[in-house]
């Protein structure tokens, strides 16, 4: 039970009234002479059970006349909102929406969403409640924005499904920020989600501290957590996981290869019919699908010869979750895999040219140019897609075309130079020796990216690589699990790294070899050693140079080609100027990152889609989402979609009307028994 | 009537002479020491035919029927009815449970209006009055007599009857039923706050010494309404323990106790004969007595 007018409660020892006045009542007792002594006496002795009850229930009942007003005028609520009561209105409510594909999902029988049904509820909730300001930080941007009233949540474009995953953990920085800016009074957070493992990163190590700020909040900050945790096993979901176009001697074909996921345990087999649109023409394909994951390989669908670039779409017949039925992908030629390899010494790279020049597959055209950084001005960078630089750090007008490459998506390995430059504040350059027994006055060399050379650590034994991430990036596991071979690798020297960046492959002793930077696009990746025969074992034992080499390229590769898979909400400064060529109609332009769709721009086709852990869609379990909000005011309520009694609803009248009930019985209890009317006389 | 004294607060000449026109008969034959207007047991010498009874030698010779003598050759007596005065005693409780009265009047106000009027009405018909005051004990005895001298006596007693102490009926009443001489009238005004059963024996004792016994039981209005609206504290008149009481808790159970009381004791009177009157103090004690002398004389002529 919670109140809206928690105040009123102060009254409540007002229910003492009737038991004060009785107690007064029983002190004002008047002394009479009596004669008929023996009838007392005789009544004393007899049993007084209903009649003492009669007093106690009259007693009780005037109590709980005024009991039901007190709690009539308190304004309550019914409903799970536990604890509402604490301070009355609040100053400022933050509104949390999740709007993930998952949210999409359907109730049992229902044609309402999670979504649509939160925010229903929300309002109505809201609405009830009062508050000062209402803010709201949805969940594509998590940027918070005030709103004028909450029944703008039915109307607000912001409020409306998107591909995008969430990120609760952001979407509470954004709230505690908010918080913290604008110095807000009491503050409720109410975050409507439906708990998919993927948005809520409870594994994160931000939840920690952010529980921590909340809890330094000395102005009240209540959660509400509004869940919609119901799985829907029947639900099937459908991704495109490859796409090649690729010319045959009467034409063209394409492969597609995709995947169906859905969330069940059983092994009956559902028939599936799945619909191929390419380029406005469809065809469908029966598939059978029995367990919980279907794939499909390299289903081939003709082209015309000229069909050189183009978009398509898989779909699947609605089911419980519209969202995820459907899968946009774009195709063209594939795209000329040209790599620059920026050297000192343009012999001593030769390692690294085969590594990038061979290609995996030889339909594919390729390129590996060796430069030196004074030939940087000359490249045609729009058609790179690696970049393996042996040099100083590029420094300058370097610096800047490089940072525009990585900016677009261009992928950059950096190998160390022979000599590492460093310089002392106003002279210039020293060898390096000097570098080695550098003292605290030297400053170094350029750097990049916040990353900068040390100097080379010379180590008498061969190191090699004590651990790596066989789990991502460059050094992952093969498709069928296997790991690359990288503990083989002997370092013999390698060059020492300053600055913060991730480990992806470490030395014994501590030092990194492979680091990433953290960027918005592309990838910054250092290696600490050379493929140089003196200084390690990697062109010999050449499978990881190429493998990472080639990792790289394919990812750079796909930013540049005509046509680009784009997870909704992860490229939004690209898509602005975007044209919509198919997708969800009721997307605003500035939105388009955020829902899926196939978008054009000049000669270019943009497919974006859901990410893909939106498709494994695992609920969080619910100690794990008390454990989040553990020592935190946190209330939360499980509702369904397509729920339509309102969370919260005021029941004053029910009190009042108790109350009536509680006054009728008193006046019935207190009315006194009909005697017969027998005179004294005989 | 009295005009050398002052008038008597509980009498009042009017209401006396209404009813100086009922006699007040008693209900079974009277043993009187004269003649008078109740039947006796004995035969006498009233104009009430009885009985022939054979001669028998030493029979006085004037009341041989003659007649009787002249048709069937042989002797025989003719009887009369005799007719007596009787002695009425008054045992009058002056328990202090009396003094109760919300009326405007008390109990012992109003038994002594029944007690003077009912001395005044047996004297003026030539019965002997006496008066018997209890309360835990005897407290005054007057023998019964008949001259207006003694009823002078037995209206000063009546006048200074105090209610105060505790009732101690049933013990009295068995001394009297013991001392009066048989063939009495016993008018027992009282509140008879007392267990029925404990009346019933001492009701049965008078019966069996041939008393014609009549009780008159005095109850307050408010006795019998108990119509409180606050709690009350209520002081035993009789020098028992207080008792508290919420009266609209407790006024069921005192009424059940009142009713089950009351139909015990009409019941003990109705089985041991008593002629029984239930008054509430707020009736006109005229009315009350005329009743009951009206009721007397419909019952007149048992013999």
């Amino acid at each position: 039970m919670s109140f809206l007018q928690p105040l009123m409660l102060a009254a409540l020892p007002l229910i003492s009234l009737p038991i004060i006045i009785h107690l007064i009542n029983q002190r004002r007792y008047q002394t009479m002479q009596w004669a008929a002594m023996m009838f007392l006496l005789a009544a004393n002795r007899m049993s007084r059970g209903y009649a003492k009850l009669r007093q106690w229930l009259i007693l009780l009942f005037r109590t709980l006349v005024i009991a039901g007003l007190v709690f009539a005028i308190s304004r309550p609520l019914a409903s799970g909102w536990l604890g509402l009561a604490a301070g009355g209105r609040a100053d400022t409510t933050i509104i949390l929406l999740d709007r993930s594909p998952s949210m999409q999902q359907q109730g049992a029988g229902g044609v309402v969403s999670k979504l649509a049904t939160g925010r229903q509820q929300l309002v109505q909730a809201l609405m009830t409640l009062g508050s000062s300001r209402w803010v709201l930080i949805e969940s594509t941007t998590n940027v918070p924005t005030e709103l004028k009233s909450p029944d703008a949540l039915l109307n607000l474009p912001s409020a409306e499904p998107t591909s995008t995953a969430a990120d609760l953990p952001a979407m509470l920085q954004a709230a505690r920020d908010y918080i913290e800016a604008n110095q807000t009074g009491r503050t409720e957070v109410w975050i409507c989600s439906d708990l998919r493992e993927n948005d809520w990163n409870a594994k994160s190590g931000r939840w920690r501290p952010l529980r921590d700020d909340f809890l330094q909040f000395t102005q009240g900050v209540r959660f509400h957590l509004l869940a919609y945790s119901q799985a829907a096993p029947d639900n099937i979901a459908i991704r495109v996981t490859e796409v090649k176009r690729q010319t045959t001697s009467d034409g063209a074909e394409l492969l597609v290869s995709l995947a169906m996921t859905r969330q069940t345990d059983t092994d009956d087999v559902v028939s599936v019919p799945i619909e191929f649109e390419i380029e406005g023409a469809r065809s469908v394909l029966n598939v059978e699908m029995a367990g919980p994951t279907y794939e499909l390989k390299d289903h081939r669908i003709g082209l015309e010869r000229e069909d050189e670039i183009g978009w398509g779409r898989v779909s699947i017949p609605a089911d419980a979750n519209s969202a995820d039925n459907a899968f946009y992908f774009a195709f063209s030629k594939p795209t000329s895999r040209q790599t620059i390899i920026v050297a000192e010494d343009p012999t001593a790279i030769r390692p690294l040219q085969l590594a990038a020049g061979i290609s995996p597959d030889p339909s594919l055209e390729h390129g590996a140019e060796v430069l030196t950084s004074e030939q940087l001005a000359t490249v045609e960078w729009e058609k790179i897609a690696l970049v393996l630089w042996q040099d100083s750090l590029p420094e300058g007008g370097d610096a800047k075309l490089v940072q525009t490459f990585i900016d677009r998506g261009g992928q950059i390995v950096f190998f160390p130079p022979k000599a590492i430059s460093r310089s002392r504040s106003p002279s210039g350059t020293s060898t390096p020796d000097a570098a080695a027994s550098a003292g605290p006055g030297w400053r170094t060399g350029p750097t990049f990216a916040g990353m900068s050379w040390q100097g080379w650590a010379e180590t008498d034994d061969e190191l090699t690589v004590e651990t790596w991430r066989g789990d991502q990036d460059l050094l992952a596991n093969t498709l069928s699990g296997a790991s690359l071979p990288v503990g083989q690798l002997k370092i013999r020297r390698h060059c020492e790294l300053n600055g913060e960046a991730t480990v992806l492959a470490a030395l014994n002793g501590g030092d990194p070899l492979l680091t990433r930077i953290t960027t918005d696009q592309g990838g910054i990746y250092f290696c600490t050693t050379t493929p140089a025969a003196n200084d390690s074992s990697l062109a010999t034992d050449g499978v990881v140079l190429y493998v990472a080499v080639q990792r790289a390229l394919a990812t750079g590769v796909e930013t540049l080609g005509d046509t680009q898979q784009l997870v909704a909400g992860k490229a939004q400064e690209l898509i602005d100027p975007w044209e919509r060529l198919a997708g969800a109609e009721e997307a605003l332009s500035t939105d388009y990152a955020y829902h899926s769709g196939v978008f054009s721009f000049d000669e270019r086709i943009l497919a974006v889609n859901r990410p893909a852990a939106e498709d494994l869609a695992k609920p969080l379990e619910d100690e794990r989402v008390a454990e989040l909000f553990q020592g935190l005011d946190f209330v939360r309520v499980d509702d369904r979609a397509g729920n339509i009694d309102s969370l919260i609803q005021e029941i004053w009248r029910l009190f009042l009307a108790t109350m009536m009930v509680c006054m009728v019985v008193e006046a019935a209890l207190c009315l006194p028994k009909l005697r017969p009317a027998e005179g004294a006389s005989a | 009537m009295f005009p050398d004294r002052q008038a008597r607060s509980f009498l009042d000449p009017q209401a006396l002479s209404r009813l100086a026109g009922l006699p007040l008969f008693a209900r079974r034959p009277m043993l009187g020491s004269v003649s008078g207007r109740h039947a006796s047991p004995h035969r006498g010498a009233s104009v009430e035919f009885a009985e022939y009874r054979k001669y028998v030698p030493g029979d006085d010779l004037r009341r041989l029927d003659w007649r009787a003598y002249g048709r069937s050759d042989r002797f025989y007596v003719k009887e009369f009815e005799a007719d007596t005065n009787l002695r009425c005693c008054l045992v009058l409780d002056t328990s202090g449970s009396m003094n109760f009265g919300t009326t405007g009047t008390t109990k012992i106000e109003y038994a002594r209006k029944i007690a003077g009027a009912l001395s005044y009405l047996a004297v003026q018909q030539g019965d002997a009055i006496g008066l018997c005051c209890v309360a835990k004990g005897i407290i005054n005895s007057i023998p019964p007599r008949r001259n207006p001298a003694h009823l002078m006596h037995v209206l000063d007693a009546i006048e200074q009857a105090q209610p105060r102490g505790e009732t101690q009926l049933v013990p009295v009443l068995h001394e009297l039923a013991e001392t009066i001489r048989q063939r009495a009238l016993v008018v027992i005004i009282s509140d008879f706050f007392i267990e029925p059963e404990e009346m019933r024996s001492c009701f049965e004792h008078l019966r069996f010494r041939k008393h014609d016994v009549t009780a008159f039981q005095l109850l307050d209005p408010l006795e019998v309404g108990f119509d409180f609206l606050r709690p009350m504290r209520f002081l035993d008149m009789e020098g028992g323990p207080a008792v508290f009481a919420e009266p609209n808790e407790i006024a069921d159970r005192y009424h059940k106790a009142l009713q089950t009381y009351l139909e015990d004791l009409r019941k003990v009177t109705l089985e041991t004969a008593i002629d029984y009157h239930r008054i509430s103090i707020d009736q006109d004690y005229e009315k009350v007595l005329m009743q009951f002398l009206v009721g007397r004389s419909r019952g007149r002529g048992v013999r």
